[in-house]
């Protein structure tokens, strides 16, 4: 290659200004490896460059000075302050609106289920408050039916007890359908009475259970209204029948024998 | 009195590399005026080479490490980030349309006779001035302006070979120029 030719073509001042194209400059930094020649040439160009930039530099503004530096090593220790800082306040500003979403999404939802909350409370609370009242009915109603069945079986025990006297108890004439039995019992001398069959009592009068002994009544005990299955009355010595008169609420002492309704002969 | 210091371009590179903020201030103080004029140059306008300048040495901070001396001169490395730096601002949006405003206040100021700022005898286009016609045209769009030759070629309407050959001899010229 004609190295001279080559220096004196124009490319290395085209390559120290820049100007050369990609392809140029490196051919250039090739062939200058092999002729050092080339590189003289090049670093003449650039100080007579240099030397004439120079010659004509153009001082600028002062303060250009202070104001670079300021930014380069102020930088330095506004860098924390200033790196750190954006990325807080990103964080500080994405992160409200980011969660603002969601807050604001979780706040309604859980005032909506609060409120669907209470509803159900409300609605659970009646329910629970009516299966209450149901419950207490219920119970009401079984103690009732299982004192009615204790009472029966009892009273079926005593009926079904041949140990027991069974004294029937007929109506008397315009007291028709009506029917008592009383059993007593012989040793104990305890009276029971079963009103089942007997009409309901009107208000303020209340069945007594006479025993007539020796042709005179003795009142053997007032018949509770409520009376279910067999009633204990009270005791009873020996009689030879018993009946039942309707009297005013707490009995008389002696029988109002216009309303005998029942009797029964002690067989 | 202190002495003013002097590094050798290695020294200084070296002190660069090693972030001395005095080394720094060195190459600020013994560089900035010099590469001012490259970009005054390119930019004409005073306010737009300030910016560029901050721009440079901000940039030659950070990218000392960049800097290859096989390849050349520091000085020669600055110059052409100054240059590339005023040709990029040249080329940016918002200076194209300050450029466009600036055009109609100009016309008004040639109107009124007020006198323009000679940019012609500022640094490097002092002596570009004194090249031939054709080759002064070569140089205005490849170096102050940063068109490629095949941008030339086609923007002056001439065969990319005659551009190349014309550019080169343009540069031989200037650097005969610059030896006086």
């Amino acid at each position: 290659m004609d190295i001279k030719a080559y220096i004196q073509s124009g490319i290395i001042e085209q390559y120290v200004l820049g100007l050369a194209t990609a392809a140029e400059a490196a051919q250039l930094e090739q062939l200058r490896v092999e002729y050092p020649e080339l590189n003289e040439a090049i670093s003449a160009f650039e100080q007579s460059l240099e030397m004439h930039i120079r010659a004509n530099e153009i001082a600028p503004p002062s303060h250009l000075k202070s104001l670079i530096e300021k930014e380069l090593f102020g930088e330095q220790n506004k860098s924390t302050a200033i790196i750190v800082e954006p990325v807080q306040t990103q964080q500080l500003q994405q992160a409200p609106v980011y969660n603002m979403g969601i807050w604001k999404y979780m706040a309604a939802a859980c005032i909506i289920l609060l409120i669907a909350s209470t509803a159900l409370n409300f609605y659970f609370y009646s329910g629970y408050k009516k299966s209450e009242d149901q419950y207490e009915a219920l119970l009401t109603e079984r103690n009732t039916l299982q004192a009615n069945n204790a009472s029966y079986k009892q009273s079926l025990q005593m009926l079904q007890d041949t140990t027991m006297l069974h004294i029937q108890m007929k109506p008397l004439p315009g007291k028709e359908n009506n029917i008592a039995m009383v059993v007593w019992d012989p040793h104990s001398k305890d009276v029971y009475i079963y009103t089942g069959g007997m009409q309901q009592t009107p208000e303020g009068k209340q069945y007594q259970l006479w025993a007539i002994v020796d042709g005179k009544p003795v009142s053997a005990g007032l018949i509770d209204n409520n009376c279910i299955g067999l009633c204990k009355i009270g005791k009873i010595d020996h009689a030879q029948a018993f009946a039942i008169t309707l009297e005013k609420e707490g009995g008389n002492a002696t029988p109002t024998l216009t309303a005998m309704y029942v009797i029964g002969k002690v067989s | 009195m202190s002495q003013t210091l002097s590094y050798t371009e290695s020294e200084l590179i070296a002190l660069l590399k090693q972030r001395s903020q005095a080394s720094f201030s060195y190459l600020y103080d013994n560089y900035a005026a010099a590469l001012y004029s490259v970009i005054f140059s390119v930019l004409q306008d005073k306010e737009l080479a300030n910016d560029v300048l901050q721009e440079v040495f901000i940039k030659v901070w950070k990218q000392i490490d960049q800097y290859n001396p096989e390849k050349g001169r520091l000085f020669t490395w600055l110059v052409n980030i100054s240059r590339n730096a005023g040709i990029d601002t040249l080329r940016s949006r918002s200076y194209q349309d300050q450029q466009q405003n600036r055009e109609l206040t100009s016309n008004v100021d040639t109107a009124a006779g007020s006198t323009h700022i000679e940019t012609d005898k500022i640094g490097l286009r002092k002596i570009v001035n004194n090249l031939k016609e054709e080759y002064k045209v070569l140089v205005e769009l490849a170096y102050f302006q940063g068109y490629t030759q095949d941008e030339i070629s086609k923007f002056l309407n001439i065969p990319l070979g005659t551009v190349k050959t014309r550019l080169r001899s343009a540069l031989i010229q200037l650097k005969d120029f610059l030896k006086k």
